[in-house]
């Protein structure tokens, strides 16, 4: 079982210093016994790599998160590009005489405005990002955004984002209980039980709330909780977004990158999904990246 | 909503007689007067929120001058509303210049003889709703001027819901939950008369914009589009649709192995030809042939009539799919229905059961074929059984918004309570100016 001439140090331990990186590409890597190639001369601890990643366990715990995490900027960027607005590399600039309109008689550029404050709107150069950064940043900042002035300064125990308006509406009686998504950058999702909650709660109006004598729903929210809850103020655009699917959720479904049927087997040199002998000949002809080797 | 009119008149003003309702959409910008007690959908004019240029003629095209391009080839685009919020002024400016002054205009407008309904995305970021005010009163100067968040004008738009009874003018539906498929992304906004539960509102980050890339980068694996963003979104207008049953039709469009070939169907796969904009101005579809390869039509040799052809088989379905699974592309966000009944979780149970049988669809991208159906089908299959699913798509979506907010204008003592008056902005100043538009004050 044992690979021959392997490097036969007693025990090798990577000590955890206190600037440990993982540097894609190089990590040690425990070789799996049984799997040495044929010629010893090659063996240097690093040549079944490839078989050694598509085992379960085959790599360490650094080597897939380094993966992962190269595997997650693609798709993040891809994303990115996929929600882009504008044409790519392209600088439009709007046409002098066309920008018509009286301010533009002296053949003056369209940006020129009216007063300071649209002169420095129509000049600016921000994009959203700067918009949402700026807007982040004053809210960690101050603890609220621009226009709820007449929200109480936020306790200090509020490292969440939650405006404060959420949190009083949560301890309202007729309000359900589950946890709101936590929009925070907080990785895992709240396990949220509303799927379930639901049913069982209709369940229990249905059948077994009949004998008891409870009302059978729960009641209204009356007007002030109604109006409280009318009065909070919007979510910011990070808080809006969906929450990621429940730990329970089915895994992502993967499809063929040649045809896009289903993806039934990996490639083994970059991880893409192929879905048959035919996808996978066209893939290794033209689309290998063989990046995740 | 028209609670304190003895209020509006003590304020010893009154607004301009006619109202523009600009719904600044980010692909393409919703406008028109609103006509009195029943406004007609014809006085809305759509028009493309962009500022295009050819690379063939070399001429820029400014909002609805696209509409007379002879050639959407290569075409490429600049918006100036980036995820739905307008940030970028100069562009945006250009466009509402060309629209609603100059010669050419197709919605002449005097601002200073005018109240303007503006719309924005939902959840936008202070300083731009600064920016915005500052530009449509220091710049434009407009008589008076009212921004909302786009889904809430939709309250006011006629119910879609067969036997709904027609509210007058101004009276909002008591409870809808809005589900607003835009261009940039989709927005979940539950409406109780008008208002928004602001916390339950969601947002998926799919739109009509990521479909379209969506597609373009698969049909770009076998023919390259990559720079044909106009022709992409029409051939999604044209073939795409929402599959009710996604698995099967996944199966039907497939060719099979090397060993066991399968016939594909051809209700699925179907072949697209692309404009050439010489004979053909629009793409059209037809049934897929097999054995002419994409380089002998190219060539003429399979007909006689060069032409570029293109066959769409899963991508039909796979590519509006990513509304309903979003991470089809790794996107770590739950589908519309999930989003659905993470907005649900924030409103009081009570109201659950109201806010499911009240679902209205709107937004350019709920146009797919199937969309509702998909939509209703899936909540359904997550909600218990008792509780009633009703969606309905508004009659049109894309400019339901802008009747909503015509219907909105349509009763003056309402509108009247909602507006800032110039005068107000100038003595005020815009931090009231916002808080007003949000609700939090009153005169």
């Amino acid at each position: 079982m044992a690979g021959p001439l392997r490097f036969r140090t007693p025990h090798i331990e990577e000590l955890h210093t206190a600037h440990s990186r993982h540097a894609p590409g190089f990590a040690w890597v425990a070789v799996p016994g049984g799997t040495a190639p044929a010629d010893p001369s090659k063996n240097w601890g690093t040549t079944n790599r490839k078989r050694a990643g598509n085992k379960i366990g085959g790599q360490t715990e650094q080597q897939r998160e380094a993966i992962t995490a190269r595997q997650q900027r693609e798709v993040d960027r891809r994303i990115r590009e996929l929600n882009s607005d504008n044409s790519k590399d392209v600088q439009i600039p709007i046409p002098k005489k066309e920008a018509g309109g009286p301010s533009t008689a002296g053949g003056a550029p369209a940006r020129i405005g009216k007063t300071t404050n649209t002169k420095k709107i129509l000049a600016s150069g921000k994009t959203f990002a700067h918009y949402l950064d700026d807007e982040e940043a004053e809210i960690a900042r101050t603890g609220r955004r621009d226009g709820d002035l007449d929200v109480a300064a936020p306790a200090q125990q509020r490292p969440s984002k939650t405006p404060i308006a959420r949190r009083k509406i949560r301890e309202g009686s007729s309000i359900s209980n589950s946890p709101a998504p936590s929009i925070s950058m907080a990785p895992p999702p709240a396990p949220r039980a509303l799927h379930t909650s639901l049913s069982t709660e209709a369940m229990d109006i249905d059948i077994e709330e009949a004998d008891d004598e409870d009302d059978p729903l729960p009641p209204l929210p009356t007007a002030a909780e109604m109006e409280a809850l009318l009065d909070a103020p919007p979510l910011t655009y990070n808080q809006a977004r969906s929450a990621p699917p429940p730990p329970g959720a089915p895994p992502p479904r993967k499809f063929c990158e040649t045809c896009g049927y289903w993806g039934r087997v990996k490639c083994s040199r970059c991880g893409v999904m192929v879905c048959s002998v035919e996808c996978k000949d066209t893939h290794d002809q033209f689309k290998c990246l063989k990046i995740y080797a | 909503m028209a609670r304190k009119p003895a209020l509006a008149n003590s304020h010893n003003e009154t607004i301009a007689h006619q109202t523009l309702i600009l719904d600044n959409g980010a692909c393409t910008l919703k406008t028109g007067f609103a006509s009195g007690d029943e406004p007609n959908p014809s006085n809305c004019h759509i028009i493309p929120n962009c500022i295009a240029r050819s690379q063939r003629d070399k001429r820029t095209y400014i909002g609805a001058e696209l509409y007379d391009c002879a050639d959407y080839g290569e075409l490429a685009f600049r918006r100036p509303v980036e995820k739905g919020y307008v940030v970028n002024w100069e562009g945006e400016k250009a466009v509402w210049e060309k629209t609603f002054m100059g010669k050419t205009a197709r919605v002449k407008c005097d601002a200073h003889e005018t109240n303007l309904i503006l719309t924005e995305a939902p959840h936008a970021p202070a300083a731009l709703q600064r920016n915005a005010d500052e530009m449509v009163f220091e710049e434009f100067e407009f008589a008076s001027y009212f921004r909302s968040a786009a889904p809430n004008l939709n309250a006011y738009a006629p119910s879609p819901f067969p036997g709904a009874t027609a509210l007058p003018c101004g009276m909002a539906l008591e409870t809808i939950l809005l589900v607003d498929a835009g261009h940039t992304a989709t927005t979940i906004t539950p409406l109780y008369h008008g208002r928004p539960i602001q916390q339950a509102c969601r947002r998926l980050d799919i739109g009509g914009k990521t479909l379209s890339n969506q597609l373009k980068e698969l049909i770009s694996r076998t023919f390259d589009v990559h720079r044909e963003d106009w022709i992409v979104s029409e051939i999604k207008e044209d073939v795409c649709y929402v599959s009710s049953s996604f698995n099967s039709d996944m199966e039907r469009a497939w060719k099979g192995g090397l060993k066991d070939p399968r016939e594909v169907d051809s209700t699925v796969v179907v072949d697209y030809v692309l404009p050439d904009y010489e004979e053909i101005k629009r793409g059209y579809t037809r049934p897929h042939e097999t054995n002419v390869s994409i380089r002998n039509r190219a060539l003429g040799m399979s007909n006689g009539r060069k032409e570029h052809v293109v066959t769409i088989g899963n991508e039909r379905f796979a590519v509006p799919e990513l509304l309903f699974t979003p991470t089809d592309i790794g996107m770590q966000q739950e589908g519309l229905c999930g989003t659905i009944l993470q907005s649900l979780e924030s409103v009081p149970k009570s109201l659950w059961h109201v806010f499911l049988a009240n679902i209205v669809v709107v937004g350019g991208t709920s146009k797919l074929p199937g969309f509702v159906d998909r939509l209703e089908a899936e909540l359904r299959s997550r909600v218990d059984e008792t509780a009633l699913v009703r969606v309905a798509c508004a009659e049109d979506p894309i400019k339901n918004t802008w009747l909503g907010g015509a219907r909105l204008a349509g009763n003056p003592d309402v509108l009247r309570e909602l507006v800032v008056t110039r005068a107000e902005y100038l003595e005020h100043g815009d931090l009231w100016t916002r808080r007003k538009f949000a609700g939090k004050t009153t005169r």
